[in-house]
């Protein structure tokens, strides 16, 4: 055989050959268009959270969980059963959120229960590169997916677990600790290596400056009046009626007990 | 009038007649096409059989058709030798090739905005039938291209083929592997991720360093003083208009030198060495282009597509996509694309900082303390972007195009010209060597907690800990030092592998990722760069089927005595893909 008979004869095979590779990718592709999606779904997720953790724990808390008095819930099945309603709201409910994130709020549709920062319109700011705001679209984008990522939770409020936050089981302090990130107190109140908010007094020491509070049984009840009552006493330099007044409802015995050790174990140094 | 037409109908021949006229009518028409091959001589040239006419109609297709007579009639048999050219400058062209087709569909979805320019290329991922494929393709295309390049410069530079009249095919050549990696810089920026955006700003800021015109040489390419709005527009014209027609003039060029004037060189050996007769005779014999060249080349077509093809078939190759491009972080490690390695290598070499530290401790001898001599502080003036990055490279390419010029030695045969030979072997030493220097690990300090935390989850990219399978992350908390990476996981804990159907006993990956958490922070503490050593990864369900897993550093710092903190952390869903 001349080599250019062997040539016609492999170029062919290999023609053939790269058919049939490519009519194999061809048949492949509807299925890895598909995952494609799916991978790039969640990523987008695990995206928005670090948009969100960034951005949004300072009103919306930690785990996205609310702070009292100052935003909504954002994982919890009211928003994802009756909000849009509520709202009146005709689209889905991820762009209900890429809208309202994208514009901000000026005022709150629930005043008595939300106030954001307190310090008047807006009570959200705007997010939106494009109004001003510091996110692109698609983050804007990505923080909605990450919040209708919620929706399982949402639908079996009982499978949600507590938030770890280095958390020792047998050890009550570890345990308050865990309880000031999950019911919000870190929205308001800073303490050294877990929050940095100014809404509230910053909360090392407090149970060295407890000891100076008159009119107290002792440290631990003052403590745990401020928790439950906040207005009996109102810290120099701070408002009235900014703390939420319905923790006792809110908190669980076993955690207002973990709570209130937790505080206490904040001496000064 | 009826009588004309009934006159023409009598002149229609019938039957062998007809069926003579009707094969001249074809056949005219099928040399038109050819530009000068009957149906027959067609055949003939299909089943490599000789002509069938004299003259050889095969010779007056070069003249009569546009294509082929931008080809050479034919070459001398031995510089057809695959052990000559290996076939480089040809797959450099083919791979340019494969940019044209690939580059021009990609172009139909690519938007070349800052805000949606990230987006399109997901949407050619996600959206667009066999978009990845054509994505990948142009992507190996180009990395190919640049590689054969390289490649056919050190041949056509150890065969002595850029000597004599060839000189000037050398330039253009020097000309194309500037025009390549251009293309390649610019088209780096495209994708605006992380990973391009990163590479381009640091590469074109070389720029900024130049004297006088840098800071103007910036705005014209960036457009501002940043990479934003304008930059991304001129780089994508200067990808897809301005410098693709150049490369087609400087190719057409460069290959008509070759292929019309002085044909591919033969080997030095038939041409300097004592070869007998008969191999002469045999390099000399004419090899036409119709057909042994056509169906060679045609032959290599496939060879390069099969090749594409099962590369990508078989994913030994991925178009990285890193995170969206975010001008207020730059990345650990930003990383160029390895044919800039060197480059980059090139970057972290200081010279004034080199020649200070020779300088400096003469000065300090004793017996010219006395003069009062300061120290030298070149540093403060030659800064190392401006020298390395602006006047180097430019050498380089100086040296590459004055090549035939120094080396006036006419001789081309290895043994004759030792010194040309060993000077780019050496040349291919000092390019691997730079590029090794370029590696982002080279030669740049991290703290010891930030290696060890970048090592296991890159900020860009994968690493092992985004590689965990999902069932393996189990909530928790896992203490350097207490935490034994074999107990991680419960006994008789067991899950199946979501790709492959099997049963996984045990955590394999997680425990693999503490160990080497582990053991890289307990090395860095033994060493002494971490005392105090308190260190957790804490793995949190974070939402429905999202883990958070947080990777917490403490320690004392050795040299102030104060407390250091390093963590981060990493949202991880079960759906994300565990490969690049
Ligand atoms: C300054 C505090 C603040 C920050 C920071 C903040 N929000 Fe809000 N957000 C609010 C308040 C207050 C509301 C409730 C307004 C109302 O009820 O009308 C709200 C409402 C919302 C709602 C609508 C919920 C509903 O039930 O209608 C969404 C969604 C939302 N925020 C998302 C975000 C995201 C995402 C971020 C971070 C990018 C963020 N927020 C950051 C204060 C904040
Ligand atoms: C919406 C903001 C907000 C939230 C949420 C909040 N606080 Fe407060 N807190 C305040 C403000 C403002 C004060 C100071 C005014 C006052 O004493 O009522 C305060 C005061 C306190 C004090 C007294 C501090 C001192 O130095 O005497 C304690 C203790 C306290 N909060 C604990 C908590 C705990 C525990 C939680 C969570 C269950 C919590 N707070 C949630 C705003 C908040
Ligand atoms: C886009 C890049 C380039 C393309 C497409 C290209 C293409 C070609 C082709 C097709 C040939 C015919 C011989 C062969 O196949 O090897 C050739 C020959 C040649 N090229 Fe290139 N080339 C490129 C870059 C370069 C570079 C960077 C150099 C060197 C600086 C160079 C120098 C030469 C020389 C000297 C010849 C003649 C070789 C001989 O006669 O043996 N080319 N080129």
């Amino acid at each position: 055989m001349k080599r250019i008979h062997l040539e016609i004869a492999l170029g062919t095979i290999f023609i053939i050959l790269s058919s049939v590779v490519l009519i194999v990718m061809a048949a492949e592709e509807p299925g890895r268009l598909a995952r494609f999606e799916v991978e790039q779904r969640a990523e987008q997720i695990e995206f928005g959270a670090a948009v969100f953790e960034i951005n949004c724990t300072s009103c919306h808390g930690s785990h996205a969980q609310g702070i009292p008095g100052k935003a909504p819930c954002l994982r919890c099945p009211e928003l994802f059963a009756s909000r849009l309603a509520e709202v009146g709201w005709p689209g889905s409910l991820e762009d209900y959120i890429v809208s309202v994130v994208s514009t901000g709020r000026q005022v709150s549709t629930r005043p008595a229960l939300y106030q954001g920062e307190g310090k008047g319109p807006p009570v959200m700011p705007t997010w939106s590169e494009r109004f001003g705001g510091p996110l692109r679209d698609d983050q804007i984008r990505a923080v909605a997916a990450f919040i209708v990522n919620f929706q399982g939770w949402a639908e079996n409020p009982e499978v949600v677990p507590t938030p770890l936050v280095a958390v020792d089981i047998n050890d009550p302090v570890s345990l308050g600790r865990v309880a000031f990130v999950q019911y919000g107190c870190i929205g308001c109140h800073a303490i050294d290596g877990l929050s940095q908010a100014t809404t509230g007094p910053a909360l090392d020491g407090v149970a060295t400056r407890a000891e100076t509070r008159t009119g107290y049984e002792s440290a631990e009840d003052y403590i745990r009046t401020s928790i439950l009552n906040p207005g009996e006493f109102v810290v120099e330099g701070f408002g009235d009626g900014i703390m939420p007044t319905n923790f006792s409802e809110l908190i669980s015995e076993a955690d207002l007990e973990n709570l209130v050790l937790f505080l206490l174990s904040l001496t000064e140094p | 009038m009826l009588n004309s037409l009934r006159q023409r109908l009598s002149n229609i021949p019938r039957g062998e007649d007809l069926r003579n006229r009707i094969r001249t009518l074809i056949d005219d028409r099928v040399r038109i096409i050819t530009a000068g091959l009957s149906i027959r001589e067609l055949r003939a040239v299909l089943r490599g059989d000789p002509p069938t006419e004299k003259p050889n109609p095969r010779y007056k297709v070069i003249t009569t058709s546009f294509i082929a007579h931008l080809r050479p009639r034919y070459y001398p048999q031995g510089s057809t030798w695959f052990t000559h050219t290996f076939r480089l400058g040809w797959f450099t062209t083919f791979f340019f090739m494969v940019e044209l087709i690939t580059g021009l569909v990609l172009m139909v979805y690519y938007v070349p905005f800052p805000d949606q320019a990230y987006g399109s290329i997901l949407e050619i991922e996600s959206n667009v039938f066999l978009g990845e494929l054509w994505r990948d393709l142009h992507r190996l295309g180009a990395e190919a291209m640049v590689l054969f390049t390289w490649l056919h410069l050190f041949r056509t530079y150890f065969t002595g083929s850029y000597k004599g009249a060839r000189t000037f095919t050398w330039l253009t050549g020097v000309l194309l592997l500037a025009i390549t990696a251009w293309l390649s810089f610019t088209g780096y920026l495209l994708t605006w991720d992380q990973l391009g955006y990163w590479a381009i700003t640091v590469g074109s800021s070389m720029a900024e360093a130049g004297p006088v015109f840098g800071p103007a040489t910036n705005l014209i390419l960036r457009g501002a003083p940043d990479i934003g709005v304008g930059g991304l527009l001129r780089f994508y014209l200067n990808h897809v208009v301005l410098f693709p027609l150049v490369a087609i003039l400087f190719i057409s060029i460069h290959y008509y030198k070759v292929s019309r004037e002085h044909g591919i060189s033969l080997p030095a050996a038939i041409e300097e060495g004592d070869v007998n007769d008969n191999k002469k005779k045999e390099a000399n014999r004419r090899v036409d282009l119709i057909p042994d060249l056509l169906t060679h080349e045609i032959f290599l077509v496939s060879v390069g597509i099969l090749a594409l093809l099962l590369i990508l078939y078989f994913d030994l190759f991925n178009s990285p996509l890193e995170t969206h491009a975010n001008p207020q972080a730059t990345p650990l490690d930003t990383k160029a694309p390895w044919y800039f390695w060197w480059l980059q290598g090139l970057l972290k070499i200081d010279p004034a900082k080199i020649i200070e530290n020779l300088v400096n401790p003469i000065l300090a001898l004793p017996l010219l303390k006395p003069l009062g001599l300061p120290p030298l502080e070149l540093s403060r003036l030659l800064n190392s972007k401006f020298i390395m990055g602006l006047i180097v490279p430019p050498v380089v390419v100086g040296i590459l195009f004055v090549i035939p010029y120094i080396d006036r030695n006419p001789a081309r045969l290895a043994r004759k010209r030792p010194f040309a030979i060993l000077w780019g072997i050496a040349w291919i030493f000092i390019l691997l060597a730079l590029s090794y220097m370029g590696l982002p690990q080279f030669g740049i300090e991290t703290p010891a907690a930030t290696r060890v935390i970048q090592d296991l989850a890159p900020e860009e990219g994968m690493g092992i800990l985004r590689e965990t399978p999902y069932e393996e992350l189990l909530p928790g908390i896992y203490t350097v030092g207490e935490t034994d990476p074999d107990g991680i996981c419960p006994s008789d804990f067991s899950y199946r592998n979501r790709e492959t159907g099997e049963e996984v006993i045990g955590c394999p990956h997680l425990t693999e990722v503490f160990a080497q958490f582990s053991e890289g922070l307990l090395r860095a503490e033994e060493e002494g760069r971490l005392p105090d050593l308190h260190a957790t990864m804490l793995i949190e369900q974070f939402g429905p089927e999202l883990i958070r897993v947080e990777l917490d550093v403490i320690w004392t710092d050795p040299e102030t005595g104060a407390t250091k903190i390093y963590a981060k952390h990493y949202f991880l869903h079960e759906d994300r893909s565990l490969e690049e």
